[in-house]
């Protein structure tokens, strides 16, 4: 956790932090969610991989055995130039299509692409007519299997791109979250409290001063009070002799004592 | 009689096929061909026999269709050499030969004109049995009418053209169907040709040979075209109009729409009854069957003496050969190793 | 996404004779007779020995970011030997690129650059 140099630039005060608090709050739902979609794409990833692998191998021999059965054609109708023929014959309409439809997984569309495969289309009906056209249709099937296995194969793959590219920016984002978002939002969490009770020490701090300068006045003023009381009981003894006019001017001064005493501060 | 006067022009040629008749490969060289492990094997092996180093200038690695081509070409050279030395009618006999493969080439060179391909292209993999001097002009032309008029006219194959298409035809029609028309109107050529002017007992061997050929093209056919738009009229034009299966079997094959109504159209020649019992285990197909067959007959045709039909069975037997070779090639390279006695040998 | 997915529907192949012709035979080619977009003629491309790297190279870029209408490529894995940069490159989702055995190559899956990549984030 690096010190102050992380941290979102903010003035501490309350709101910001309850800002920020919601914030924290915000990427740590995030994390997780992202974290569990990380982990299922990562589920499903395996999965393909796995399944690619074992595809990759068997369409292997499924090749093998599809131009196996080329072999067979160019054995039986004897001549080399069977491939040339076929070549010649091709339409201005593929028989082999493929439609692509999507599948969901969490939130990623993984596109599959789905053999299809129009009969009315049949460029080489007549190849092989004198000789070997068994062996040709033959082939013809087997080799539309093929390409059946080899399209499958072709989804898997793109799935397996497309969800490679996904789990990277996924992971990216999980740690993001993980490591920059989350420390940096807490850091501002953390330096917004503590310069908010760096504040409230200040002003502790400040009312404890001016409470202290109170009571010193305080002092000087009870002080001068008693002076003035002791003062006054001296000129009362001096005036009892001389009559009772001067009790009259003794309420007074005790009336003024009384004002001053209500000047107090409260502190809590 | 028939004997006495045929070594005076043909024995050298006969002489010659018989020899290299005895090149072709035994069962026992195929056994041990089907043992080897990698194509550097196979070609020790092949050394071994009558193709020697065929493949010694080759640079490895290996591949089937290097191994199929160098075989090819030794059977081309062999035949051109012999073609050489022939007289009439042997050599007119032999030329017969090369009409099929220039059928398909003539196809091969309408397909990509029309759909205006390299000439280079087309030319390489023309076969070369089937060439001829004009082959190449072909190209030249743009469009089929022009294609018709000014080259297919001076090629040997114009009168089958003349009988069977006229120059519209040629626009619209399926090129499959071009050449199974052309090859129709060759093989009763060949045929008559074979009647008339080659003496016995060669006219007897080859018909036999020739009705085959035509009855494989005829099952063929109908075989291959139950799902198409050929109707029954159409496709009896393109079924050759002799054989063992003319012309009842024909009727019924143009007829028949699926494989049971074949079955019984077949089944009236005995040669070919069993051939659809077994259709339905993979272990062996029609065009297994047919290939067995045509085997056992050229090497039947090399047991009669004085006979040109040796050169014709010679070659089929050769084509055999290259097409087992390349079989076995293919076996090995891609690890296919049950299925490598799939190859036909008689001799 | 979803929308450029839906348009492509093609499968373009890029292989030898023998791939290119099964492929075909399974029905994957098109060869369109629109003559203004001449790239977008043919979905396929036979490699023989006279084919070189940049014509490989320009027909796989012509398949992958030229054309829209392609979904997946299907190359020969020797042939994607040859143009091994570009196909590493490529990391796109669109077209899927799938690199399969030739007759005469058998597969090796050390060299696919889908497998490599699969390898190496499960770090073997």
């Amino acid at each position: 956790m690096s010190g102050a140099g992380n941290r979102e630039q903010v003035f501490a005060t309350r709101m910001t932090l309850t800002t920020m608090k919601l914030k924290l709050k915000g990427a740590e739902i995030g994390h997780s969610l992202l974290k569990r979609k990380s982990e299922a794409l990562t589920k499903r990833f395996r999965e393909i991989t796995k399944r690619i692998n074992d595809a990759k191998l068997k369409m292997g021999r499924v090749m093998q055995t599809a131009s196996f059965s080329l072999a067979e054609v160019t054995y039986a109708t004897g001549m080399n130039n069977i491939s040339y023929q076929v070549q010649e014959s091709v339409g201005s309409k593929a028989r082999f299509k493929v439609h692509s439809k999507q599948e969901n997984v969490s939130g990623v569309k993984l596109p599959a692409f789905e053999s299809f495969i129009d009969n009315s289309i049949n460029d080489f009906k007549m190849t092989g007519l004198g000789r070997g056209g068994q062996q040709v249709q033959k082939c013809k099937l087997i080799y539309s299997k093929a390409v059946e296995t080899l399209v499958e194969l072709a989804s898997l793959q793109t799935a397996f791109i497309i969800l490679d590219e996904v789990i990277k920016v996924t992971n990216r984002r999980v740690n993001a979250i993980e490591h920059v978002i989350i420390p940096r939002t807490d850091n501002t969490i953390k330096y917004i409290n503590s310069e908010l009770d760096e504040l409230d020490r200040e002003e502790f701090y400040r009312l404890k001063k001016v409470q202290e300068k109170k009571q010193k006045q305080q002092e000087i003023q009870d002080l001068e009070a008693k002076a003035k009381k002791q003062l006054l009981l001296d000129n009362q003894d001096k005036d009892e002799a001389k009559g009772v006019l001067k009790v009259d001017r003794g309420n007074q001064s005790g009336d003024n004592d009384l004002i001053n005493d209500d000047d107090e501060d409260v502190i809590f | 009689m028939e004997g006495l006067f045929f070594n005076i022009d043909f024995g050298f040629i006969e002489g010659l096929v018989r020899g290299y008749r005895n090149g072709l490969l035994t069962q026992a060289q195929y056994m041990n061909l089907t043992q080897c492990d990698t194509l550097e094997d196979l070609k020790l092996q092949l050394s071994a026999t009558e193709y020697a180093n065929f493949l010694a200038n080759v640079p490895s690695p290996l591949s089937t269709s290097i191994i199929q081509e160098k075989a090819s070409e030794k059977l081309y050279k062999e035949f051109n050499y012999i073609r050489a030395q022939a007289v009439e009618p042997l050599a007119k006999f032999m030329d017969y030969i090369t009409y099929g493969y220039m059928i398909d080439n003539v196809a091969l060179m309408i397909t990509g004109t029309i759909h205006e391909r390299d000439r280079s292209e087309i030319l390489e993999r023309c076969h070369p049995l089937g060439w001829f001097d004009t082959l190449p002009a072909l190209s030249v032309a743009t469009d089929i009418e022009s294609l018709y008029k000014t080259v297919l006219v001076d090629t040997p194959l114009a009168p089958y053209f003349k009988d069977c298409l006229s120059a519209d035809d040629l626009d619209d029609l399926n090129i499959e169907i071009i050449r199974n028309t052309l090859f129709k109107a060759y093989l009763e050529d060949f045929y008559e040709f074979c009647q008339t002017k080659i003496s016995y007992p060669g006219n007897e061997v080859m018909s036999k040979l020739l009705e085959f050929e035509a009855d494989r093209r005829s099952i063929n056919i109908s075989l291959n075209s139950f799902d198409t738009e050929l109707a029954a009229d159409d496709k009896l034009k393109l079924l050759p109009n002799f054989g063992k299966l003319y012309p009842n079997g024909n009727q019924l094959l143009s007829r028949a729409e699926d494989i049971d109504q074949i079955k019984i159209a077949v089944e009236q020649v005995g040669e070919y009854k069993g051939f659809f019992d077994s259709m339905n285990s993979s272990d062996k197909t029609l065009e297994d069957h047919f290939y067995q067959l045509e085997m056992d007959l050229c090497r039947d045709a090399f047991a009669q003496q004085f006979s040109v039909s040796t050169i014709w069975s010679w070659i089929k037997s050769r084509e055999q050969e290259v097409r087992n070779i390349t079989w076995i090639a293919e076996c090995i390279a891609q690890n296919q190793k049950e299925r490598i006695n799939n190859y036909i040998a008689v001799y | 996404m979803a929308e450029e997915a839906k348009k492509r529907t093609l499968i373009a192949v890029i292989g030898d004779e023998d791939t290119v012709t099964g492929m075909l035979l399974a029905g994957v080619g098109q060869i369109s007779n629109d003559a203004t977009e001449s790239y977008k003629q043919k979905n396929f491309i036979v490699v023989d020995s006279k084919t070189t790297d940049d014509d490989l190279a320009k027909a796989f870029d012509n398949y992958t970011t030229k054309r829209d209408d392609i979904a997946i490529i299907l190359i020969n894995q020797h042939l994607a030997e040859r143009i091994r940069f570009k196909v590493e490159n490529f990391t796109a989702a669109f077209p899927a690129v799938l690199e399969i055995p030739s007759k005469d190559h058998p597969y090796d899956p050390e060299k696919d650059s889908v497998l490599r990549r699969v390898k190496r984030l499960f770090g073997e």
